[in-house]
């Protein structure tokens, strides 16, 4: 098979001394980079751009993709230890991962989250081999309407995150969506809900809300009570460090359901990795045997998202190396560094250099090799953290919420939103209504108002056009069912209550 | 005490004249790193400009110190241009603008600051666009693609950036000198417009031609016109608009270097001289021939006055859109 | 009628107000423009949905079980807690501008640590230097960020 020989080839040229160290490299700097809230991978590849200019530039891409799917193994670190999401995609592992931390399981889920991470960027890897130019070209059947379905789908998850109260969540999900339109509408260039703040032009930045509304309100209701609460049970042990078989178990299906949809998920070129972390964790739950057990620290709600960011990446590396065109931020600026190098990425890439395409895929195989290695046994030395006395991590974890949001863009207007978020979160921590949707309402809510207007456009107007195309009216089918899943097993069982007391 | 006033009216008077005398002529050399600012993130068109740029320098030893990129985009490019204001009188700070830096305060009330308030140094080169359209499409000729949407108003559709740009005033000039009307959709990235072209969902774009040309080798694009005033080397079967009939003006897309406002004369000389050796090298004619930009070099009041005209012609336009002009 | 219940309800009327500011503004911007749905499109419709489930939330509650009193008076206390430390770190953002981070991180970790904790000044004094210092040597000289720095250049 020509993929057979495609890979050996690749594997001849990561498996050299000079790749395999640039492939430790950047998966260790990845790993670092991930594990700090807000400096995300984007930057740190644009920081170290210019020192790849002397490189092997096939050393240099593997170095580089390396730091990019590193930091989706260390986002999970802080989301779960500390409910302080490293990453935009981490914030779904803060539910049920933080969750297990507080019952003294925060061995098991940075464990798992490692594993699943692995196996579903091996899938992800896999999937970018095999099907990677059929896939591309199905991908671009996505026009704007399939991908305002794809919208609609992922904020019918609300389903699954709203908890006690749809209201609630549905009202918070309003909120988020609001938020999201703060800034310069793309279209008519007009700026909305700005109050004349030039900071707010490009909108509110997603890692400023998402540490607000957990991290520093988590510190707030930690602060209720003097001496903290009994929080942070110290896992005593090696068994409580590291998932149980039975854990492993309860995972197949998450593991398989995070690979598949973060590879589908990230194929799409501008569905970002939040969407399929979410939308995994939805799926999760949706074939769960205790779904309502969700949000309590269920251990597939920390495999499913975490497993699907990774392979998310595989999927995002499809249509840049297939077509030339970037699926996500970071892969725009991994084609920089292409363009950079004088590569001409573009659908002959491949063709032309065969050397760096399939050493590049086989590095990436090594690279999650190389993280399990690496993280697995950090594990443990992690969830020594939660050794360290409450008044002394309260303060740490505000200092890291400020440098996270600081270094996002070193705007000092950003941290004062940091402090408003923060207060949200806490009076809607007070008032039980539940984050989660706010933030799917924030990440869905630019999308999906943009590819509305784009149908929109596209139609002249008619919203016809949603429906006409088998697409997207099959994912909008789909995703009125999931709305309407829940309104009809409250009318069973409240029939059901009826039938019992009539007999 | 009266004794003291001569010697306070000398010692007056002697500072005077030595705040007043001409400094002696030592031209001006940075002394740090300079800081290079761009309006759009890591990865976007002004960032990997002026990342080459930077190396370039570098390898042909036209600049002393180094120059990093420092990215504050947000706005358009009301964030890098406020940033480059608040740095009045830096020596060591400096900008790459674009059309951009043009129209954005035009049309948003939040950027207080505009071109004018900046000092131009050079600019360096235009970038040219073509029209394209996807491999199979019966369009051959901007002509076909004009009588089409003549035949279906409001049927065809064209993947651009956001309104304001250069993609869009490029359909409404050419949709009023030809009265044919077609739809624009808009979409942030170019990987996006791209991909909806190639997916059918939109019949044509504006694209810059490196970007076309490896889809054109792949055998997914074809070009239709070129939209500058002469035919491109990279294109030479290529007819520009003129020559497929539609007069309209062309919309530069300029790019160039600016210094914050208050820089001392001196400074702005020191980077004129260092740009006018750069715009000399080799490897910088080959960095324009690979991405077949336009070698636009222009300085000094010319310079001036290419920016007074293009803000009025970025007016003009910019109202006939139907876009809020506020300024 | 018992508080819990008027916290639902006030909750409901502020967010109502919300929402009908949010419509209010939304009005103002073009509901269609020439390219299909205009900037007011969206948050028009946010609005009234949120003014909508707000009042859903409202009379959800008018009926709703009084609450605890005791437990009422424990949750002030609480919540007068959080919010002094909430306070604490706005005043600590407000100070990074001037003294830098090191020093705005300090001063909040003495502050939580005496008005919050009530440990003694050694123990909040040197807990902020470690901080601070922890926080300078790994984001700044070791990961190269940029914070903000105060007079000392930290």
């Amino acid at each position: 098979m020509e993929s057979v020989g495609n890979l050996l080839l690749g594997f001849s040229v990561a498996l050299t001394p000079g790749n395999l160290f640039w492939c430790f490299v950047g998966t260790f700097l990845g790993t670092v980079v991930g594990i700090l809230p807000g400096l995300g991978p984007a930057a740190t590849i644009a920081m170290l751009l210019p020192l790849t200019f002397k490189m092997d530039h096939t050393g240099a891409i593997i170095m580089l993709a390396g730091i990019y799917y590193g930091s989706k193994y260390g986002g999970s670190t802080t989301s779960i230890l500390l409910n302080v999401p490293g990453e935009s995609a981490s914030v779904v592992t803060c539910l049920d991962g933080y969750q297990m931390a507080r019952q003294g399981r925060a061995g098991p889920a940075l464990g798992i989250s490692a594993i699943a991470s692995f196996v579903a960027g091996t899938v992800g890897v896999l999937g970018l081999m095999l099907v990677a130019p059929p896939l591309a070209r199905f991908a671009l059947r996505f026009g704007p309407p399939e991908y305002f379905a794809l919208m609609a789908l992922g904020l019918a998850m609300v389903v699954f995150l709203a908890g006690q109260s749809m209201i609630k969540g549905l009202l918070a999900m309003l909120v988020g969506l609001w938020l999201a339109g703060v800034g310069t509408d793309l279209f008519t260039a007009e700026s909305r809900f700005t109050f004349g703040h030039m900071e707010l032009l490009d909108g509110i930045d997603f890692v400023v809300v998402s540490i607000g509304i957990f991290a520093v309100a988590e510190v707030m209701i930690n602060m209720e009570s003097r001496g903290g609460t009994e929080l942070f049970k110290i896992p005593k042990g090696l068994r409580n460090l590291m998932p149980t078989l039975q854990d492993l178990k309860d995972c197949r299906f998450a593991f398989l359901n995070g690979s598949i949809v973060g590879f589908l998920i990230g194929v799409l070129p501008g569905a970002g990795s939040t969407i399929s972390s979410f939308l995994s964790y939805g799926v999760e739950k949706a074939f769960s045997r205790h779904p309502e057990k969700f949000g309590t620290g269920v251990i597939e709600g920390v495999a499913a998202p975490e497993g699907a960011n990774n392979s998310d990446i595989g999927g995002s590396m499809v249509p840049l190396l297939t077509l030339g065109i970037p699926g996500s931020n970071t892969t725009a600026i991994l084609l920089a560094a292409l363009i950079l190098w004088g590569f001409k990425p573009g659908p002959l890439l491949i063709q032309d250099n065969p050397g760096m395409f399939w050493g590049l895929v086989a590095s990436m195989y090594i690279g999650n090799i190389m993280l399990l290695v690496l993280n697995l046994p950090l594990v443990p030395l992690f969830a020594q953290i939660l050794r360290v006395p409450y008044f002394v991590l309260y303060p740490g974890i505000l200092g890291i919420s400020i440098v996270g949001v600081y270094s996002v863009s070193n705007s000092l207007f950003d941290v004062w939103l940091l402090g408003l978020f923060g207060l949200l979160g806490y009076a809607m921590r007070k008032l039980d209504f539940p984050a989660a949707p706010l933030v799917l309402g924030m990440v869905l809510g630019d999308g999906m108002e943009r590819a509305l207007r784009q149908s929109l456009m596209m139609s002249e107007g008619h919203l016809s056009i949603l429906v006409s195309r088998p697409l997207s009216a099959s994912m909008l089918i789909l995703a009125l069912l999931i709305v309407i899943m829940p309104m009809v097993n409250k009318v069973r069982s409240f029939k059901m209550k009826a039938v019992e007391q009539e007999v | 005490m009266k004794r003291i006033w001569p010697y306070l009216l000398i010692g007056l008077s002697a500072m005077a004249l030595d705040v007043t005398r001409p400094t002696n002529a030592v031209a001006f050399e940075p002394t740090k790193p300079i800081e290079a600012v761009v309006h759009t993130g890591p990865g976007g068109g002004s960032d990997i400009f002026a990342r080459a740029i930077a190396e370039l320098m570098q390898k042909e030893k036209t600049i002393s110190q180094r120059m990093h990129v420092v990215n504050k985009s947000g706005g358009g490019s009301a964030v890098a241009m406020a940033y480059l204001a608040e740095k009045k009188g830096d020596t060591h700070t400096i900008g790459f603008f674009t059309g951009v830096w043009v129209t954005n305060p035009l049309t948003t009330a939040e950027a207080k600051v505009t071109i004018n308030d900046l000092t131009p140094i050079v600019r360096l080169v235009l970038e040219p666009a073509v029209v394209a359209v996807k491999a199979d499409s019966p369009y051959k000729s901007m002509k076909d693609f004009i009588d089409g949407a003549k035949k279906n108003p409001g049927q065809l559709k064209q993947s651009g950036g956001s309104v304001t740009g250069r993609d869009n005033l490029v359909r409404l000039v050419t949709q009023k000198a030809t009265g044919a009307k077609w739809v624009y959709v808009s979409f942030p990235s170019g990987g996006e417009r791209i991909a909806n072209l190639l997916g059918g969902h939109v019949q044509m774009m504006v694209i810059e031609p490196q970007e076309a040309g490896e889809h054109i080798r792949a055998g997914n694009m074809r070009v239709i016109a070129a939209l500058t005033e002469k035919r491109l080397p990279s294109f030479p079967d290529v007819p520009t608009l003129k020559e497929q009939g539609i007069d309209v003006p062309v919309i530069p897309q300029a790019r160039g270097i600016l210094a914050p406002p208050g820089v001392p004369k001196d400074v702005v000389q020191y980077w004129e001289g260092v740009f006018d050796r750069f715009a000399k090298t080799a490897g910088w004619k080959q960095y324009l021939e690979q991405n077949q930009f336009e070698d636009a070099y222009l300085k000094g009041p010319a310079l001036g006055k290419f920016i007074d005209d293009l803000t009025v012609q970025m007016r003009e336009v910019l109202k006939e859109a139907g876009a809020k002009v506020v300024r | 009628m018992a508080t819990h219940d008027n916290e639902e309800i006030l909750t409901g009327i502020c967010l109502g107000a919300f929402g009908a500011y949010v419509a209010f503004e939304a009005f103002e911007l073009p509901y269609v423009s020439e390219y299909g749905p205009g900037p007011g499109f969206f948050p028009l419709w946010i609005g009234i949905g949120v003014t909508l489930l707000s009042l859903v939330l409202v009379f959800a509650n008018f009926f709703a079980v009084a609450a605890d009193e005791s437990r009422e008076h424990q949750s002030r206390l609480a919540i007068g807690r959080a919010l002094v430390g909430w306070s604490g770190l706005i005043l600590a953002i407000s100070l990074l501008h001037w003294l830098g981070f090191g020093l705005s991180l300090a001063l909040l970790t003495v502050f939580l640590i005496l008005a919050l904790e009530r440990r003694p000044l050694w123990t909040a004094l040197s807990v902020a230097f470690g901080l601070a210092l922890g926080f300078h040597v790994i984001f700044v000289l070791a990961l190269g960020l940029s914070l903000p720095s105060g007079p000392w250049g930290f």
